[in-house]
């Protein structure tokens, strides 16, 4: 159970900066920040909360951005509604997915749902008379709140910020009540929470339906923010490894530890591309080498992720303030 | 007016049969012990009453309501709590965390629930855990862990695989005490042993399994001399 004052402290520097912060490049990043973290958060609340890993998620965050650029490209309807239908079949294919984890365990179910998006991504890439087919789908820009047509980008923080403190709560509600305690317990050792009379398989697939649906709206609003979707991106392993590390570095099973696995990540990705992007094509991914080698340091000396190494900083330092 | 009844359960795996048309009641408040030597079929007629397995046969009921084709949280919502052989803790959790996921079934309010964790913990003599790491506990405080969290379902009927297995000799007294406690508190139990002289001290009634059958079932000193018993025990030279 965390204490929810970094939290507070955390979503409220990120309110409140556009009030003060004037420069877009700084708000850019922030907003992909809050987008990282929410769906590094949504992927927690299946592999971390859960125990279910998926590297397949890109599937949902996918068919939400898919979903609201359709809606406002093809039919010309509020993307908003493209979010909510997203969310809706994302929390269908969560159902499938579900149920392939009761049956597959492992790295059985971790090839399952990267099969998933990639089945997406051949839909996505092949089906030209609907998805526009590999060429992608620029997003139209129509300027208002409910077609999501915003060139503020303080405006942007805010709305990705309501989504990013949904998630937080989301999972917050997982440390707390009942069903959180049933759903560690299933993570821990589904046989001995049967025993007990958790519900096992149900719990799982609810978590991972939540994980699918707010995986989809943070795709829907990435679709709108970005102006154009692309199959190849927004189905692909990258990204879904993206989420699951961000999580991981940030803290496995930790409300804020996607979000501050995000803001490393996003940052140390953005200043990578930045640096090295442009000498030449043969270090532009090289980013993807670094995100390798974080993992690794992370694993090897900070397996609790920066939540719980922050913790142990401080429980340390309060230890030793008590007892000079 | 039995409170659980297994009636000609059998079970096959493949060409073993590990359970075969085994039959016998628990009378509400008695302590039953099933004995047998390794492979007899005890553990596979405890996945069997728990729901984990399906019999191929048979059913079990309690109370007059049928378990068997319920799912084993089903089974456990319904008042069967076990313990299991080769224990299973929450390794992650915190003992007293371990304890409120059982207490959670029977209440939805998380408070109750870390309330009434505590006062089991404290019944099975954890309390100065109750905070650790359940990976952090030696086998025989595991097991009072495993007491603890099986009763915090308010179990009708506790089920117990090996209470002692495992476990040093000092701490064997110990364990003994806390079972013959929650039975003499009024709960029914059925118990797996393997260590003859804590069986026959402490159950009402002992049925004897060997190879998937039963081959005795009555007052602990006549099934410890039993013919039957004797020789599945201890091969036919013994048999007098």
């Amino acid at each position: 159970m965390s204490a929810i004052a970094p939290a507070v402290v955390f979503f409220a520097v990120a309110g409140l900066a556009p009030l003060v912060v004037r420069d877009a490049f700084l708000l850019d990043s922030l907003v992909l920040i809050l987008i990282w973290g929410t769906s590094a958060a949504a992927w927690n609340v299946a592999g971390g909360y859960a125990g279910q890993i998926s590297l397949g998620h890109s599937a949902f965050f996918g068919l939400g951005a898919y979903a609201a650029a359709l809606f406002g490209a093809r039919w010309e309807l509020s993307p908003w509604l493209g979010l909510a239908v997203g969310a809706v079949v994302a929390t269908a294919i969560g159902l499938v997915i579900g149920y392939l984890s009761n049956r597959l365990r492992g790295p059985y179910f971790v090839l399952a749902t990267i099969a998933f998006s990639q089945v997406l991504l051949i839909v996505g890439s092949r089906w030209r008379g609907f998805t526009a087919g590999s060429e992608g789908i620029p997003v139209p820009f129509r300027p208002g709140f409910w077609t999501l047509g915003i060139a503020d980008k303080r405006v942007w923080v805010w709305i990705v910020l309501g989504l990013a403190v949904l998630a937080y709560l989301v999972q917050l509600y997982l440390e707390r009540a009942r069903r959180g305690y049933q759903l560690a317990a299933v993570r821990e050792d589904e046989d001995a929470a049967l025993s007990l009379g958790v519900p096992a398989r149900r719990l799982k697939v609810a978590a991972i339906c939540v994980s699918a649906a707010l995986t989809a709206a943070c795709g829907a609003l990435w679709a709108q923010y970005i102006g154009f979707v692309d199959p190849f991106y927004v189905f692909s392993v990258d990204l879904s490894v993206k989420f699951a590390l961000a999580a991981i570095i940030g803290g496995l099973g930790t409300a804020l530890g996607p979000f501050l696995g995000s803001a490393l990540v996003t940052t140390v990705e953005t200043y990578l591309r930045a640096q090295f992007g442009g000498i030449g094509a043969g270090l532009v991914g090289i980013y993807l080498i670094v995100y390798g080698c974080a993992l690794i340091v992370m694993v090897r000396w900070v397996p609790q992720g920066l939540v719980g190494w922050i913790g142990d900083r401080l429980r340390r330092r309060a230890v030793a303030r008590v007892a000079p | 007016m039995s409170l659980l009844s297994v009636a000609g359960v059998s079970k096959r795996f493949g060409g073993i049969v590990a359970n075969r048309g085994i039959s016998f009641d628990v009378v509400p408040g008695e302590l039953v012990g099933i004995i047998g030597p390794n492979g007899a079929g005890k553990s596979t007629l405890f996945e069997i009453i728990t729901g984990f397995y399906h019999p191929d046969e048979g059913e079990v009921r309690l109370d007059g309501t049928r378990l068997t084709g319920l799912s084993p949280d089903a089974v456990c919502r319904r008042g069967v709590a076990r313990t299991f052989q080769k224990l299973r803790p929450f390794q992650g959790l915190s003992v007293l965390d371990n304890v409120m996921v059982g207490a959670l079934t029977r209440t939805k309010d998380v408070r109750h629930a870390r309330e009434r964790a505590r006062e089991l913990i404290r019944k099975v003599g954890l309390s100065e855990k109750a905070d650790a790491h359940a990976r952090t506990l030696s086998t025989g405080q595991r097991k009072r862990l495993e007491l603890a969290r099986a009763l915090a379902t308010e179990p009708r009927i506790l089920l117990l695989d090996e209470v002692t297995g495992g476990v040093d000799q000092r701490t064997i007294p110990e364990l003994v005490r806390l079972v013959r406690d929650l039975h003499a508190g009024g709960l029914t139990l059925l118990v797996i042993e393997h260590n003859m002289r804590v069986i026959t001290a402490v159950a009402q009634r002992i049925v004897a399994l060997h190879l998937g059958e039963v081959i005795a079932d009555g007052a602990p000193d006549a099934v410890a001399r039993d013919r039957r018993v004797v020789e599945a025990y201890l091969g036919q030279a013994y048999v007098q």
